[in-house]
């Protein structure tokens, strides 16, 4: 999947002729007309979001609703600063970062041990490990809540990156799975043919050519952890809180201040998004440079 | 005769020499000195985003100046304050000034969870001797920091529901006066008051499933009309005449009041009257600062402050506020930081400072300045509210979580007429009087306390 | 994924393998795997296991002066008899039946545009933009749905507005509640359904696709005979991973409706927040979140067997 995954951020890279005929040409046009509505619709609250932090908070609550307005970044001084998004944002990436290191580490040889070798108990493993990600956070948070606690550990880095490889893992053990079995079978008896131990296999030959698929499965898994709440608003106070637990401090039902809202928001959102839509391109690179078809 | 010239003389040497050491005892205690021992500790508190823990943060370097402890807090809302503080007490988290909503006191206290004020006050090296509990609104002291005849807390953002109204549109509709009445609210000002084609109604209620559907909507309706949530034995008092009365009217009123009224919370209340699309709101009396800025409200003189009206069991308007008090699971060094800074925070010194930074202070005394009333209109309707308020307003027994999040589901559900009101006040009355039961308070093995 | 390539292995080196069938610590494949099981075992069973004996004792931590007595299966008991407890599982169920089918679908139509030809850098813009929705945190997604929902001045009613439609009071009505979450997960998860279908379209060799399209006019022909055995790996993976998701599904309604207005959008997950972290009611919440487990392993390995279908 992974490989398709990728291949999908390719296509239409090499455009094909037709003869434009009237047909053809309504048929375009409606084309053209779902992709934009397909676009826009993805597009659209994350815009009014953004516009919305950027409004006073008179404009904010105008209806009809504003399209022209002054923009003003008092609301990110505001979130950043008086309300310590800042310091939750940093939380989130040194989080988010340690997990997806680690997931990687311990998932990526697991993954090729699941793809490359034939054992008892095999689909079962697999199964096991796929169903970690299935566990509503809410059965885990309760333990892990107590766990912590006995061993001192609320309110710390160390916990949450701990607690997310329950998800982080499984992501990359499914995506890189899927990944090696995609890596010619050849390549790995002529390694072994020259003496090559079954690391150096791994190391040398299989990991270098899965590359595209665990950056894939990283980004996923950077991404589910940079997002999740349930656990961090358990385990967390000041200290280690991260961005979206941020994001709930503004539920209190005394005052709605919607700009600050929304700036904390694209505060949290923004970092993924430029993430996610840098490394699109970049997998486009790996892909043609490295993967073997 | 010299003997007993002698005796005199060395009597009164001696009446002088204990008045001056008495005198020189009591002028001895001062903060800074009481202070000096914790010196370059750090406290940790709860804060909630309201105006009275901004006034607190405003006047707290000064407390920081002059005892060298520092104080660092952490704003949460509401709905997540008592979870926050829960988790902190179960797993030892940093914790030392407690903030206790009056609902909570019965939970925390009987957890073993906070101290005895006892332990500072009897402490001559901690207690102020200015402390004066007496010049505490009693009802304050006793709802929001009592419970079993044991004080934990001192009062310390203290609420009245009052009725906020919009002058300028009661006039339009020929009131030149607020209605002293729930009756009146009803049956004369809401239909002149209400043009649904126009998105103007007469009142708004906040009725959002949580605590605020318990105590602003439910609880509201229950008292003025002689109703209430339980009777002597602790068992369901829904049925009773008067408080299915109550629960209808608020039936009746659903029409006079905005659609998606059961979603309101406080904002969205406050802010209903703040545009104009409303004509009255009962809310906490913590509302003035946001009603009056010009930022957010377009009231600007048209405001008007008032009581609750009265219903046929007389004035009996919501009561509501925080404590605060002292973590028993922190370090004794700890505590007694903590309890001079609760001391100094709600002394009476510190009320005038307090109450112009934008808090509300507990202190029968400094509302007791003509040129305060004055300056501040909603002191006279607040101060008439707590001197005749019901404490037990909600109960404040550990169970009333529980029992809140019942009355939030199926408070809801009636107003939102998924359920009868008396098929729903059925249903609250059961699974409450289960919740009893199960903690003992049927059999004689809980004491019927709240 | 799931689009399970077989190992391409000559007989000799599968014979070899298959004589592997246990895993020794002597064999390699014992190692590469150790850490990573290790690690899940301890941070992931070690709880379960924590939750499981909760659920078989009375935990309430605002009354710890009672005690933790042992209580047998009352919590599971007070589960089933609960009716709030199957009326949220019934929510949620409900929200699955509606929402899925509608993700595929959508899905499916957009993977389609992005797979016909023509109009490259239009196609390349909008694949791009579907990332947006993915990678927005699920908090974000819930805040961004009470501003648009909004019924003074959200912009949702503006553009209802254009329709004739007067505005709607999307977080005030029960069900226009529970639409306007289904709404946000709609628009966040159906680029993840477009984009896997789309891999699995891609996979479509082109020289089926030509001839298929120079036999019959009918796209909905071509798609069930040619592109359907491409597509239904990445069925099963939405399937399960969506299933899976909905089951958990918290932050989003957390943050938008905290499971009102009444209970119209209490799922499973939030009632389960609420007795373990709001009632502190430990022992049931872990019973609950016990028996949605089960639940979960057992939708799962029902689409495994019925859906999943290997392709050569």
């Amino acid at each position: 999947m992974s490989l398709s995954l990728l291949g999908l951020l390719t296509i239409g890279a090499a455009p094909r002729s037709h003869r434009a005929r009237t047909g053809r040409r309504r048929a375009t046009i409606w084309h053209a007309l779902a992709l934009l509505v397909i676009f826009l619709s993805s597009v659209f609250p994350f815009y009014w979001m953004v516009t919305t932090s950027l409004k006073k908070q008179a404009d904010a609550l105008a209806y009809p609703p504003v399209w022209r307005f002054t923009p003003t970044l008092e609301h990110y001084i505001d979130a950043l600063f008086t309300h310590d998004v800042a310091g939750s944002l940093i939380n989130s990436l040194i989080v988010a970062s340690s997990t997806t290191v680690l997931a990687i580490l311990l998932g990526t040889p697991a993954a090729y041990a699941l793809a490359r070798y034939e054992f008892r108990g095999k689909r079962d493993l697999w199964f096991w490990f796929i169903s970690n990600r299935m566990v509503s956070p809410v059965v885990l948070a309760v333990p892990f809540f107590l766990i912590a606690t006995k061993l001192d550990l609320i309110d710390t880095h160390i916990v949450l990156i701990l607690l997310y490889l329950t998800f982080s893992l499984p992501i990359v053990v499914w995506i890189c799975t899927d990944q090696f079995r995609n890596v010619p079978i050849e390549l790995d008896e002529a390694a072994r043919l020259d003496g090559a131990s079954p690391w150096r296999v791994f190391w040398k030959i299989n990991l270098p050519l899965a590359m595209p698929g665990i950056v894939v499965s990283a980004i996923f898994a950077f991404i589910f952890s940079w997002n999740d709440l349930l656990y961090a608003l358990v385990l967390t106070r000041d200290n280690a809180a991260t961005s979206p637990v941020a994001a709930t401090n503004y539920m209190s039902g005394y005052e709605l201040p919607w700009g600050e809202i929304m700036a904390t928001g694209t505060l949290i959102v923004l970092p993924m998004v430029i993430f996610a839509l840098l490394v699109s391109g970049r997998l486009v690179q790996g892909l043609t440079m490295g993967a073997v078809k | 005769m010299n003997k007993r010239f002698l005796q005199r003389k060395l009597a009164m040497a001696s009446l002088a020499a204990t008045s001056f050491l008495l005198a020189a005892h009591a002028s001895a205690w001062t903060l800074k000195e009481a202070a000096a021992p914790y010196s370059g500790t750090t406290l940790h508190a709860i804060f909630l985003d309201r105006p009275g823990y901004t006034a607190a943060e405003k006047l707290i370097p000064q407390f920081e100046k002059e005892t060298g402890i520092t104080i660092k807090w952490d704003v949460v809302p509401y709905e997540s304050t008592r979870q926050k503080e829960v988790l902190n007490f179960v797993s030892g988290g940093a914790q030392d000034i407690v903030l206790v909503d009056v609902v909570w006191i019965g939970e925390f206290a009987s957890n073993k969870w906070l101290v005895p004020i006892k332990k500072f006050t009897d402490d001559p090296k901690l207690a102020d001797p200015n402390l004066n509990l007496k010049g505490f609104f009693p009802i304050l002291l006793d709802s929001f920091g009592t419970w079993d005849k044991v004080t934990y807390g001192l009062p310390f953002d203290n609420y009245s529901g009052l009725m906020f109204y919009n002058k300028c549109m009661l006039k339009q509709a020929g009131f030149s006066e607020p209605p002293k009445t729930w009756d009146d609210l009803l049956n004369v000002y809401a239909p002149k008051l209400t043009d649904a084609a126009k998105n103007r109604y007469a009142f708004a209620l906040q009725s959002r499933r949580g605590e605020t559907q318990s105590a602003d909507s439910f609880m509201r309706m229950l008292w003025p009309n002689g109703g209430s949530l339980l009777d002597a034995k602790f068992k369901s008092n829904l049925m009773s005449p008067q408080s299915q009365a109550g629960l209808d009217y608020r039936q009746k009123l659903m029409k006079y009041m905005p659609p998606g009224i059961v979603d309101f919370d406080h904002a969205e209340a406050v802010n209903a009257l703040a545009q104009g699309q409303v004509a009255m709101i009962t809310e906490w009396s913590a509302f003035y600062p946001t009603l009056t800025d010009p930022a957010k409200s377009k009231l600007g003189d048209c405001l008007g402050i008032a009581t609750e009206p009265r219903g046929p069991a007389g004035l009996k308007p919501a009561l509501g506020g925080f404590s605060l008090a002292v973590n028993a699971k922190a370090s004794a060094k700890k505590q007694a930081a903590a309890w001079l800074f609760i001391q100094w925070i709600t002394s009476e010194q510190m009320a005038k400072p307090y109450l112009e930074a934008g808090g509300v202070p507990a202190r029968t005394a400094v509302y007791q300045d003509a040129a305060v009333q004055q300056k501040y209109p909603f002191v006279k309707p607040m101060v008439e509210s707590w001197q005749g308020g019901v404490p037990d307003y909600r109960p404040r027994f550990p169970e009333w979580p529980a029992i809140s999040e019942i009355i939030g589901e199926w408070g809801t559900k009636m107003m939102l007429g998924n359920v009868s009101v008396k098929d729903g006040a059925q249903t609250i009355g059961s699974k409450m009087e289960a919740i009893l039961k199960k903690a003992g308070y049927y059999d004689g093995k809980k004491p019927l306390l709240k | 994924m799931l689009n399970g390539t077989v190992q391409r292995t000559n007989p000799a080196t599968a014979a070899r393998k298959r004589a592997r069938l246990r895993l020794w610590p002597r064999s390699p494949a014992f190692w590469f795997l150790f850490p990573a099981v290790f690690a899940l075992a301890v941070i992931g069973i070690y709880p379960l296991l924590v939750a499981l004996y909760n659920s078989v004792h009375q935990y309430r931590l605002a009354d710890l002066e009672a005690g933790t007595p042992f209580v047998g299966l009352d919590n599971y008991v007070a589960t089933f008899a609960d009716a709030t407890f199957w009326q949220a599982l019934g929510r949620t169920m409900l929200f699955l039946c509606l929402t899925l089918p509608l993700e595929i679908a959508l899905g499916l139509f957009a993977a389609l545009m992005l797979h016909r030809s023509g109009l490259a850098w239009m196609r390349a813009a909008a694949r791009v933009s579907l990332v947006i929705p993915m990678a927005t945190t699920y908090a974000v997604v819930g805040l961004i749905g009470r501003l648009i929902f909004n019924r003074q001045f959200g912009v949702a009613n503006y553009l209802l507005s254009f329709f004739g439609v007067p505005p709607q009071d999307w977080l005030g009505d029960p069900t226009l509640a529970y639409v306007s979450v289904m709404i946000m997960d709609v628009w966040q998860w159906t680029p993840f359904c477009a984009l896997i279908l789309l891999a699995g379209l891609t996979m479509v060799p082109k020289e089926a696709e030509e001839a298929a399209r120079l036999e019959t006019r009918k796209r909905l022909t071509i798609l069930w005979h040619i592109e359907r055995p491409y597509l239904l790996p990445g069925l099963t993976a939405i399937l399960i991973l969506r299933s899976a998701d909905m089951l958990k599904m918290f932050d989003a309604v957390y943050t938008m409706t905290r499971g009102g207005p009444g209970a119209a959008t209490e799922f499973i997950s939030v009632y389960i927040e609420r007795i373990g972290f709001r009632l502190f009611d430990q022992g049931l919440a872990s019973a609950q979140a016990m028996l949605l487990l089960v639940l979960t392993i057992v939708l799962s390995r029902l689409y495994i067997r019925y859906i999943y279908r290997e392709v050569a």
